[in-house]
């Protein structure tokens, strides 16, 4: 048996050496991205480079959404030499960092003394013990949709950037009418959508092994769900039923969700495909004795592979996307760039098909922006276990105090504790 | 159904023929059930086909679109290079069928009805190997093959799909079913165990080898994984990595999945369809008998 | 008479001869063998090994050997629910595992799952493909239709069903009709979830296997329902003795399959329920790339040795009865 493992392995080991690696001629970028061909901005960001970086060629490697993790980690645990592999979940870039593949910024930034002041401390999501993994472009935070027609039609005001939770319940209640079909509110089907909100706070995380503030917002949504005002979770989980189609079909009046969705919004709104016509966003409630304006976020990033052959070229880039010309790009398109300052707001805020109100504008600014899940040892394994509690409270096979029991149980016994 | 009739007497056959019929009647009912609950899913894929992406999960379902979207069967060869994925995935389902049916027909004769050291062993490794979950494996074979120049080539999916372990456990099983005399009287007519494959093996499990060729092809054809994995560059994706350009991070485009899941379907059915009429043959020659 | 002869081997000759035949059977193997053991055995060979190691990804020179500490890790009771029991003893520590410790539910329910899809699908299989060889009108598209399932997409299927058996669904009120008082979403129930994914995979699949007797079906000799037919046998006694000892080869072939198929299940759990609600349908499988994605790869291929073990404990007994059958 034994001889049997060593002659395989040997096999492996002799056919990697013959292996032929793939030469770059030091002026293509291959990044590695995903949804390339449906994502706005990457055209853009390429365009834009491009132009002002003469000699070098951006080449994206397009890997489907789902299965990003899956394929990028086969690709880096078999020495791919792409030389830029976008950065999905911090989950990723936390286990690349581990396992060697994320070629260290920290030189490259004291080299070029890179102004870091843009991203108000975003970037220490993609610092392990001091090593700078890779940089963010992208940061979204969660902001309320509300469909102004609806508001409209009922004769309600508005939603307003200083709500509270309760607020929030009071008017989605006050905005249903079964009769029309019109839900006040809409949770997605994702743990993030119905109780993240408990890091708003900015002490709590996802990650510590303490779930007992879920509970306030597992409530929220059981008491919403008890009243019809948003639709209950077992049944948009086996409908499919995905958020934009909801939202877009013009009957849920608040929607709380990523930035994210502006873009896809605008543009299927164009494009004539949704019956949503007018809407704006506000921030996202807060709960008592959070600062209002408070969100949380999550990042996206880049990261230079520790085996690329064009290492200062892909730093040029990288330097460039992150930094305040690759965010007017990012920004252009309707999305959010890690960087802000003034301009790429009024870059956002100018993009067409964006609410005119000042409302809406005030939104692009949150006070705070806690991050969804810090990337910390284990932290695929603790989101694990959260979706699975969670699926069994929500639906209601479980009470909350014990199914956050059981999250504090095992998310214990993973960290050891 | 008459042949077992022959021998008995008339009022018994009058019983007979009236149990028949309503077994007849009974299995049609049941059948005519289970095809409609089959086609459920179709009609959905169908329906879904020809809607609005946000139509798509509207609840309850609207089996039949407010509004007709024809153009999601055009969409689909604009949006994306289909015709590419369809070649590309056709050069490989073809060679896949081609490969596994020769190889694997030809290695079960030796399980099947010839004696060696180890027979029964090996023929276990196959079959554990179909037991690991391709996760568990996916990385080193994934070393292997960048390190041999299969990565990001479909050539990788060929040979990862060709030599299964499925085709030869399937072939060997039919084979077994052969009697061994057969075999044995070849044998002392002086045919090599080469000739006992070509001139008796293959012409009697023609129904295996279609079968076989439906399940490879097929199943290459819907092939998600392998070429998930090992192809990269556009110029080689498959239509099933081509159709998840339709699934992104935030939002996904349904109804051009089903589109081209319903194109997708045509080379699948034209197989099963052309290939099926092996399973029917044997009751045309036993009718007559009978 | 043909099935009264002996199933002869052809064990006798030894010496030189035995070698050449050898050599001969080796040649039928060699190109299937060549390609399935440098693409798929030797990696599987490397998953062996490497479910002893502690590895994340980084060069191979990072694999740490650790022994079985990785299924020490996942067979491993947690104290913390072991000192909460009243009177802890075997039983209620094994209790414990299957209610408690990840792999210890993934395998209540995989083998759950797999012991009632089995005979299911097997059973609905043969009887499809019975009613489908006899020349009755519309065969060729019956048999298209049931096989459809197989082709299409998964996707559609799973949302299908889904909607069927949502609350108020067209499932929930036949039953109702019956008598039951079950109107709950399937999917999101725990003690339904699982049985929405074996219907779902029963219906998926025996079409599949429909085809495979089928194509059985075609190879047994007519001479033999002739003999039997002269010795007076009625159809039940031509079905127990002709065709299902005829059948035995492509039973075993099906069952080892199914069995497998079925301990691998994954896309339709994930489509369906996500192993949800909580754990009530998590499978080893889906345990296996939750490990994966954690980057755990040491772990997630202990847990799929675990399923090879019961893969090859289950074959290797079908095997003996397959021996024994053909034997007879």
């Amino acid at each position: 048996m034994k001889k049997l493992l060593a002659l395989s392995l040997s096999v492996i080991m002799v056919l990697s050496m013959v292996g032929i690696a793939a030469a770059d001629d030091g002026v293509v970028l291959k990044v590695v991205a995903w949804d390339v061909n449906t994502t706005t901005y990457y055209a853009a960001q390429k365009e834009a480079f491009e132009a002002s970086h003469p000699g070098i060629t951006i080449e994206y490697v397009d890997v489907a959404s789902q299965d990003y993790g899956t394929k990028t980690s086969t690709m880096l645990a078999g020495d791919d030499t792409s030389d830029i592999f976008m950065i999905k979940e911090v989950t990723d870039i936390l286990n690349w960092n581990k396992a060697g593949y994320a070629e260290p910024l920290n030189a490259y930034i004291e080299r070029d003394g890179y102004d870091l002041s843009g991203f108000v401390g975003m970037e220490s999501g993609y610092a392990f013990d001091g090593v700078q993994a890779g940089l963010p472009f992208r940061s979204d935070f969660w902001v309320l949709f509300y469909n102004k027609t609806l508001f409209d039609d009922a004769g309600v005001a508005y939603p307003t950037n200083d709500m509270t939770w309760e607020d929030y319940k009071d008017l989605a209640i006050k905005m249903t009418d079964a009769s029309k079909g019109v839900y006040g509110c809409h949770y997605h089907t994702w743990l993030s959508a119905v109780v993240n909100w408990a890091v708003c706070d900015g002490v709590n995380t996802l990650v510590d092994g303490e779930y007992d503030d879920l509970a306030y917002f597992y409530n929220l949504y059981f008491d919403l769900a008890e009243a019809g005002a948003c639709m209950p979770y077992p049944e948009t989980q086996a409908a499919g039923l995905h958020y934009s189609g909801a939202f877009g079909n013009g009957n849920i009046a608040m929607l709380p969700m990523g930035y994210w969705y502006v873009s896809s919004l605008i543009s299927n709104i164009q494009n004539g495909t949704y019956e949503v016509k007018d809407w704006g966003i506000t921030a996202v409630p807060h709960k008592e004795g959070v600062p209002a304006g408070a969100s949380f976020g999550n990042l996206t990033g880049a990261m230079i592979n520790a085996k690329s052959a064009n290492k200062d070229a892909a730093w040029t880039y990288v330097a460039w996307l992150c930094g305040p010309e690759g965010a007017k790009a990012t920004a252009s398109t309707g999305n959010r760039p890690a960087w802000v300052s003034e301009d790429v707001a009024s870059v956002m805020s100018s993009v067409e098909g964006f609410p005119t109100d000042e409302a809406s504008k005030a939104a692009l600014l949150p006070s705070m922006v806690s991050i969804e899940i810090p990337g910390v040892d284990h932290a695929s394994e603790i989101k694990t276990i959260l979706n699975e509690e969670h699926s069994a409270i929500i639906t209601g096979e479980i009470p909350v105090d014990e199914g956050i029991l059981n999250m504090n149980d095992r998310v214990a016994e993973v960290l050891g504790k | 159904m008459a042949q077992t009739g022959l021998s008995a007497s008339r009022p018994v056959r009058r019983a007979d023929s009236v149990a028949a019929t309503v077994g007849r009647i009974a299995l049609y009912v049941v059948l005519i059930c289970l095809s409609a609950v089959t086609l459920i899913p179709f009609v959905w894929m169908l329906s879904s086909s020809l809607k609005l992406d946000r139509e798509v999960f509207e609840f309850p379902i609207r089996w039949i679109p407010k509004v007709f979207h024809w153009e999601n069967y055009s969409l689909i060869w604009t949006k994306a290079p289909m015709l590419m994925y369809f070649k590309n995935t056709a050069v490989v389902a073809i060679s896949v069928t081609l490969i596994q049916t020769m190889t694997s027909s030809f290695a079960a004769y030796a399980f099947a009805k010839l004696e060696f050291r180890f027979r029964d062993t090996l023929f276990l490794c196959y079959i554990a190997t179909i037991a690991v979950p391709w996760q568990a494996y996916m990385i080193p074979q994934f070393i292997e093959f960048r390190s041999i120049g299969l990565y990001d080539t479909l050539l990788a999916i060929m040979v990862l799909q060709a030599f299964s372990a499925f085709g030869v456990f399937l072939m060997r099983q039919f084979y077994r079913g052969i009697p061994t005399d057969l075999c044995e009287a070849a044998r002392i007519d002086g045919l090599s165990e080469y000739g006992i494959w070509a001139r008796i093996m293959l012409p009697l499990s023609k129904s295996a080898i279609a079968t076989l060729v439906i399940f490879t092809f097929i199943g290459t054809w819907n092939d998600y994984m392998g070429p998930m994995i090992y192809l990269t560059s556009e110029n080689v994706k498959t239509v099933q990595v081509g159709l998840r350009r339709f699934i992104q991070e935030n939002s996904s485009d349904y109804h051009l999945i089903m589109a081209a899941s319903m194109v997708s379907l045509i080379p699948v059915s034209v197989v099963f369809l052309t290939l099926q009429r092996y399973f029917i043959e044997g009751i045309a020659t036993s009718g007559l008998k009978g | 008479m043909i099935q009264q002869a002996p199933v002869s081997s052809c064990r006798r000759p030894g010496g030189k001869l035995r070698r050449r035949r050898t050599l001969v059977a080796l040649s039928f193997i060699a190109p299937n063998f060549i390609g399935f053991a440098l693409f798929t055995l030797i990696p599987v060979i490397v998953a062996v090994f490497m479910s002893m190691t502690e590895w994340s990804g980084g060069s191979l020179g990072n694999m740490k050997w650790i022994g079985l500490q990785n299924y020490e890790k996942l067979f491993a009771v947690p104290q913390r629910y072991i000192d909460r029991l009243e009177n802890p003893n075997f039983f209620s520590i094994l209790g414990l595992f299957f209610e408690r410790v990840d792999i210890g539910i993934a395998l209540k329910n995989t083998v759950t799952f797999t012991v009632i899809t089995v005979p299911l699908t097997m059973v609905f299989s043969v009887a499809l493909a019975l009613a489908l060889n006899k020349a009755v009108r519309g065969a060729v598209a019956f048999r298209a239709i049931i096989f459809f399932p197989y082709v299409s997409s998964t996707v559609a299927i799973c949302v299908c069903w889904n909607f069927m058996m949502m609350k108020n669904g067209p499932i929930n009120q036949l039953l109702m009709l019956f008598g039951s008082s079950f109107n709950k979403t399937w999917t999101a129930d725990s003690n339904m979830a699982i049985w929405a994914v074996i219907i779902v995979s029963v219906w998926k699949s025996m079409g599949y296997y429909m085809v495979i007797y089928l194509a059985a079906l075609q190879g047994i000799p007519r001479e033999l329902y002739e003999a039997a037919t002269v010795d007076g046998a009625n159809k039940w006694q031509q079905f127990t003795h002709v065709t299902l000892p005829q059948l035995s080869p492509t039973t075993f072939f099906v069952s080892v399959m199914l069995v497998i198929g079925c301990f691998k299940i994954y896309d339709t759990v994930a489509l369906m329920t996500g192993g949800g609600p909580g754990r009530a349908t998590k499978m080893l499988v889906t345990y296996t790339i939750d490990e994966f994605n954690a980057s755990k790869y040491g772990s997630a291929c202990a847990i799929a040795m675990v399923l090879l073990v019961l893969v090859l404990t289950v074959t290797v007994l079908q095997f003996r009865m397959e021996k024994k059958f053909s034997a007879d």
